[in-house]
C-alpha cells in the first residue's frame, strides 16, 4: 500500500490554538447588540399542575416578557425524532401547566440582563398543586399512579433469535443475574446555552453547541410553524455534549422567544438546571440468565430489560432497542432472547448518552459472563474466548454484518500486555487485612452509524481553488472530539493537498449540504468520513482528466504531490490552481463535486478493558490502580484523538463503575443537583489509561477506520466491578458500586 | 465603587459593584471571555484565574475582595505573539478536546509552574484536581505539564 502522509499521524489540531488562548467564542460567550438574556423557571415538584403569578415579577425594571403554558404553541413534539420519518410519540410542550419531574420547564423569563431575568424568576409565584408521584421502575410498574392515559408502560418490543427455551433443556448450567444502572448525567463542562436572532436575509437564526442541526431546524419550525428553510440552525463551538445536548432541549423554547420579541435572545442554564432540566443516561433494571454446556460455550441467553424512561417518551423506544440489539453482536449466541420495556417515571427524561444503552447491555451481561466463567472454573479471558464472535460473524437478527471483529484479537493481545494470568493467578496474595486486590476485565460492542435502523447517507460538496486550497461542505458536528481534524486528514490525504490548505464546515443549515442523522450514532468517522473520501477520489480523478486534456497527457503519466501535478515524463510543474483556472477558461466549469453518500455497512467496533483494583475493606473506596484499553478500530486516523477518545471513554466508565448517579428521592427531588454532590472522576481519582489498538483495516471504513468515541465507554465500568468481585468474592451487580454498596455486600459476606 | 487592579499587567479601573463576582466582571466588564463558569459553586474550576500567584475560582470570589490585586488570566498568558510554554505543552500533546476546561485547567497548571518549576506527577494532579474535565480522562493534561518538567531537566 502506498504510503498514507496524513492518515495514521498524530496531527494537532486546529482548533485547539484558539481553545487554549481563550480567543475561541462559545455561545455563553457570544453577545449581540440589543440582545435578551432568558432563563427557563423549572419545576421544583414532581409531579403538579401549575399556576403561576406573574404580576410582580413583570415589574422587575428590564423585563421585556414571562412566558407560560398559556403564552406558547400547544404543538406535541418528541425531541428525540431528527427527521420527520420518526413517528414517535409526541408528548412534549416547550412550556407545561402540568410538570412532570422536577426540572421540568413551566416559564421563561426573559430580560435586559442575567441579573434581571434572575430577580424576576425570585419574584415569581409559583402554586403547586401536588400530585402523586411515580418514581422509580417498580412504582413505575404497579400502575397505581399513572403518568400519562392508561399505563406506565411506554414501550416494549422483544427479539428472539433461535429458540432460548430448547438451548435451557441442553444446558448444564444457568447462570442467572440481576443487575442495574443508574442515570447518569452527561456533565459537559459547557453548560446547555443558545442563541436565537433573525438574519439579515429573515432567517430565524438558532446558533447552538448541537449534535444534529436539522433535528434543531425541523422541531424549530414545526414548533413555530413556520418554513424549515426560514429557520437556519448554526452548529456552534461545542463545550462537551456525550449526547446531553443532541436532543433539543433549549432551542425552540429560546427560538419562539426570539421570534415574538423580534430580539436577539441567549437563553442560559446554571449547572442545577442542567442537571434536572436536561436528560440523563436511562437508568436500567437488568435481569439476564445464560445457559452453558460444561465444555464452556453459551448455548443461550435471556436478557430482560426495564428502562426508566422518564418523564416523557423521547428515546424511551430507541435506547431500549438499542440496548437489546448490541447484545447480539459481542458473543456467538444461537439461540437469545431479548425484553425491553420502558417505563415513564416522574423523574427526567432519558436521553441519548455516550454509548446509548451500551453501557448499560453490557454492564450486567458481562459480570454475568464472568460468573459463567467462575461457575466452569475457567479463567474470565479463556471463556470469552471461546464465545466472542469472529471475523465476518453474521448478526442473527439480520442487522448489518458484524464486519471485520477482531475482538478475539483484543482478549489475547490485552492478556499478553496486562500480564493476566498472572495477576490473576497473584494478585489476591497482595490482600491483607484492610485492603483487597483484584484484576477483572470486561469486552463491549458499538455501532457504526445507522444503517441497518435509519436512512444513513450524508451529502457533500467538494471544491479545488484557484489557490490549490480546497473547501469540503459536509453537515457535521465537532462535538469536542476533533472531528474536523479527523476528516481534513482524511480530505487531504485523498485530494493529496497540504492539511492546512482544506477547510471543512460545521453544519449550518443554510448553507451546508444535507446529512440525514447528525453527529451520533458514532458515524461521523464511518460515514462523513466514508463520504469525504470518496468525494475526494472523485474530485481528484476530474483534476487529473482536467489535466489530461489540458496539457494532453496520457492519465498513466499524471502524478501528483502536495498540491501538484506533473507528467512524470517532463519536468514542468503545475499546481492544482493552475488547472483549476484553465479548466474553468477552456471548459467552463468548476473544479467541484456532489455527492450523496449512502453507508454501505454498518460493522461493530470493539474493545476489551482490563482493570486492577484495590478495595478498602473499611471504607469501601476502590482505587483504580491500572488500567489498559484494547481497541478494535480498524485503523486510527489520528492515534493522539483517537487516545483521548479512549481516556475520556474510560473516564465515563469508570464514573458510572464506582460513583456517578443521579439521587432522586421519593418525591423525586433531585439531590445530586450540582457539582459538589454529583461526582465526576477528578484527576486524583483517575489512573492512567494504557492503550493497545488493533488495526486491521475495516472494509468498508474510510482508509478502513471505524468508531471509537462511544465505543470507549462501554466496557470500562463492567471490567471495574469484575475486577472488584474477583478481590472480594462477591457478585456485585449494582452500578455504581459505591462505598456503601461494597460495604452492604462486605457486611453480607462477613468477609 | 471604585475597584482599580491589574489584569493582564493592564491596569484598570471601573466604577462597579463590589459585590460582583470576579467572574462576571471579567467577562462582562471586560470582555475577557475565555474564562468560563461550569457550575457557579467552585466545583469545577472553569473559571480559574490567577490572583497575585495563586489559582483561585473566579465564580467565588466577588471583585471588591481582589481590590489592589494583580490578576493574571488566559488571555495574559500569551506575551508578544508567542504563546506561554503551558499552552504549547497542551496543545502539542493533544489535551484540548471542547477546550471548556481549557482555560482554568492551564491557568491552574500555570499557578503550579510558578511556585514549582518541576513538580512530580502527584503534585501536577493535586494542582488541578479542582479542575474537572469530562472529554480527556485527564491522561494528556497531565503529560502535557510532564513534558515541560522533562524539557527544563534535560536543559539542565
Ligand atoms: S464555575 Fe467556578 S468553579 Fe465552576
Ligand atoms: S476538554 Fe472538554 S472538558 Fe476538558
Amino acid at each position: 500500500m502506498k504510503e498514507l502522509k496524513y492518515v495514521g499521524k498524530s496531527l494537532v489540531r486546529e482548533d485547539s490554538y484558539d481553545k487554549a488562548t481563550g480567543k475561541t467564542i462559545y455561545v455563553g460567550d457570544m453577545k449581540r447588540t440589543d440582545m435578551l438574556y432568558a432563563k427557563l423557571v423549572l419545576s421544583e415538584k414532581a409531579h403538579a399542575d401549575i399556576e403561576i403569578d406573574r404580576s410582580e415579577a413583570m415589574l422587575v425594571e428590564g423585563i421585556e416578557a414571562i412566558y407560560t403554558h398559556e403564552d406558547v404553541p400547544k404543538v406535541f413534539y418528541n425531541s428525540a425524532e431528527w427527521y420527520p420519518g420518526i413517528k414517535g410519540i409526541r408528548d412534549e410542550l416547550i412550556l407545561n401547566n402540568r410538570a412532570r419531574f422536577v426540572g421540568d420547564r413551566i416559564a421563561l423569563v426573559v430580560g435586559s440582563s442575567k441579573e434581571t431575568v434572575e430577580k424576576a424568576i425570585s419574584k415569581l409565584k409559583i402554586i403547586y398543586k401536588e400530585l402523586k408521584p411515580v418514581i422509580g421502575l417498580k412504582q413505575a410498574r404497579k400502575d397505581e399512579v399513572i403518568i400519562k392515559e392508561n399505563t406506565n408502560l411506554a414501550f416494549s418490543k422483544s427479539i428472539n433469535v433461535g429458540n432460548y427455551e430448547e438451548a435451557l433443556k441442553k444446558a448444564d448450567y444457568v447462570i442467572k443475574d440481576i443487575g442495574t444502572t443508574p442515570k447518569v448525567h452527561h456533565a459537559a463542562i459547557e453548560p446547555h446555552v443558545c442563541l436565537a436572532e433573525f438574519d439579515y436575509q429573515g432567517n430565524l437564526v438558532i446558533c447552538t453547541p448541537c449534535q444534529v442541526a436539522t433535528q434543531v431546524q425541523m422541531h424549530v419550525a414545526n414548533v413555530l410553524n413556520i418554513p424549515l428553510n426560514k429557520v437556519r440552525t448554526v452548529k456552534a463551538v461545542m463545550g462537551g455534549s456525550f449526547g446531553g445536548k443532541s436532543q433539543p432541549i433549549l432551542e425552540p423554547i429560546v427560538a419562539f422567544a426570539a421570534w415574538k420579541l423580534n430580539r436577539a435572545v441567549l437563553l442560559y442554564m446554571d449547572r442545577t438546571d442542567v442537571i434536572t432540566g436536561t436528560v440523563s443516561r436511562n437508568a436500567t433494571e437488568i435481569a439476564v440468565e445464560t445457559a452453558v454446556n460444561k465444555e464452556g460455550k453459551i448455548l443461550g441467553r435471556k436478557v430482560e430489560v426495564r428502562v426508566d424512561g422518564g418523564a416523557y417518551n423521547t428515546n424511551a423506544s430507541n435506547v431500549t432497542m438499542a440496548l437489546g440489539k448490541k447484545l447480539y453482536r459481542l458473543y456467538d449466541i444461537p439461540n437469545q432472547t431479548f425484553e425491553g420495556k420502558a417505563y415513564y417515571t416522574n423523574t427526567l427524561p432519558g436521553g441519548t448518552c455516550r454509548g446509548y444503552g451500551s453501557p448499560q447491555g453490557h454492564a450486567v451481561t458481562e459480570v454475568n459472563i464472568d460468573n459463567i466463567a467462575k461457575k466452569l472454573n475457567m479463567d474470565p479471558c479463556e471463556f470469552r474466548l471461546l464465545n466472542l464472535v469472529d471475523e465476518g460473524a453474521k448478526d442473527l437478527t439480520g442487522a448489518p454484518e458484524i464486519g471485520n471483529a477482531k475482538i478475539k484479537e483484543c482478549v489475547k493481545v490485552g492478556m499478553e500486555a496486562f500480564n493476566w494470568k498472572e495477576k490473576r493467578d497473584t494478585i489476591k496474595n497482595k490482600s491483607a487485612d484492610r485492603y483487597a486486590y483484584g484484576v477483572g476485565m470486561a469486552c463491549g460492542t458499538h455501532g457504526n452509524g445507522y444503517k441497518g435502523a435509519y436512512p444513513d447517507f450524508t451529502n457533500v460538496d467538494m471544491r479545488i481553488y484557484a489557490d490549490e486550497g480546497a473547501i469540503v461542505k459536509i453537515g457535521v458536528h465537532d462535538l469536542g472530539c476533533g472531528t474536523i481534524t479527523t476528516l481534513k486528514q482524511i480530505a487531504a490525504e485523498t485530494l493529496d493537498i497540504n492539511m492546512e490548505k482544506i477547510r471543512i464546515t460545521e453544519a449550518d443549515t443554510f448553507v451546508t449540504p444535507y446529512d440525514s442523522a447528525g453527529t451520533q450514532a458514532s458515524r461521523v468517522t464511518y460515514v462523513c468520513g466514508g463520504a469525504i473520501k470518496e468525494a475526494g477520489k472523485k474530485l481528484k480523478a476530474k483534476l487529473i482528466n482536467a489535466f489530461c486534456k489540458l496539457k494532453n497527457v496520457p492519465i498513466e503519466n499524471v502524478e501528483t504531490a502536495n498540491g501538484y501535478i506533473y507528467d512524470k515524463n517532463s519536468t514542468e510543474e503545475h499546481t492544482y490552481g493552475d488547472i483549476v483556472t484553465e479548466y474553468e477558461k477552456h471548459f467552463s466549469e468548476s473544479m467541484s463535486i456532489s455527492l450523496e453518500y449512502k453507508s454501505p455497512a454498518n460493522p461493530a467496533s470493539f474493545a476489551a478493558f482490563f482493570a486492577e483494583v484495590k478495595v478498602d475493606k473499611y471504607t469501601g473506596l476502590v482505587d483504580v490502580i491500572d488500567c489498559l484499553a484494547v481497541h478494535d478500530i480498524g485503523r486510527a486516523i489520528n492515534p493522539m484523538l483517537v487516545e483521548g477518545q479512549i481516556q475520556g471513554g474510560a473516564q465515563f466508565g469508570l464514573g458510572m463503575a464506582l460513583y456517578e448517579q443521579m439521587k432522586i428521592n421519593k418525591n423525586g427531588d433531585v439531590k445530586s443537583n450540582s457539582f459538589s454532590k454529583y461526582h465526576i472522576i477528578n484527576s486524583t481519582s483517575m489512573p492512567k489509561v494504557k492503550i493497545i489498538l488493533i488495526e486491521d483495516n475495516e472494509p468498508y471504513g474510510p482508509y478502513g477506520a471505524k468508531s471509537v468515541g462511544e465505543m470507549a465507554t462501554v466496557a470500562p465500568a463492567p471490567a471495574i466491578i469484575n475486577a472488584i468481585n474477583f478481590a472480594l468474592d462477591t457478585n456485585i451487580t449494582t452500578f455504581p458500586a459505591t462505598p456503601e454498596v461494597i460495604v452492604n455486600e462486605i457486611l453480607k459476606k462477613g468477609i | 465603587m471604585i475597584i482599580k487592579l491589574m489584569v493582564n499587567d493592564k491596569m484598570v479601573e471601573r466604577d462597579v459593584d463590589p459585590t460582583k463576582r470576579l467572574l462576571d466582571f471579567l467577562r462582562e466588564d471586560l470582555n475577557l471571555t475565555g474564562t468560563k463558569e461550569g457550575c457557579s459553586e467552585g466545583e469545577c474550576g472553569a473559571c480559574t484565574v490567577i490572583v497575585n500567584d495563586k489559582a483561585v475560582a473566579s465564580c467565588c470570589v466577588l471583585v471588591g475582595q481582589v481590590n489592589g490585586d494583580n490578576i493574571l488570566t488566559i488571555e495574559g498568558l500569551e506575551k508578544n505573539g508567542e504563546l506561554d510554554i503551558i499552552q504549547k505543552a497542551f496543545i502539542e500533546k493533544g489535551a484540548i478536546q471542547c477546550g471548556f476546561c481549557t482555560p482554568g485547567m492551564i491557568m491552574s497548571c500555570k499557578a503550579l509552574l510558578m511556585k514549582n518549576p518541576k513538580p512530580t506527577v502527584d503534585e501536577i494532579k493535586r494542582s488541578i484536581e479542582g479542575n474537572l474535565c469530562r472529554c480527556t480522562g485527564y491522561t494528556k493534561i497531565i503529560e502535557a505539564v510532564q513534558q515541560i518538567v522533562e524539557e527544563r531537566c534535560n536543559n539542565e
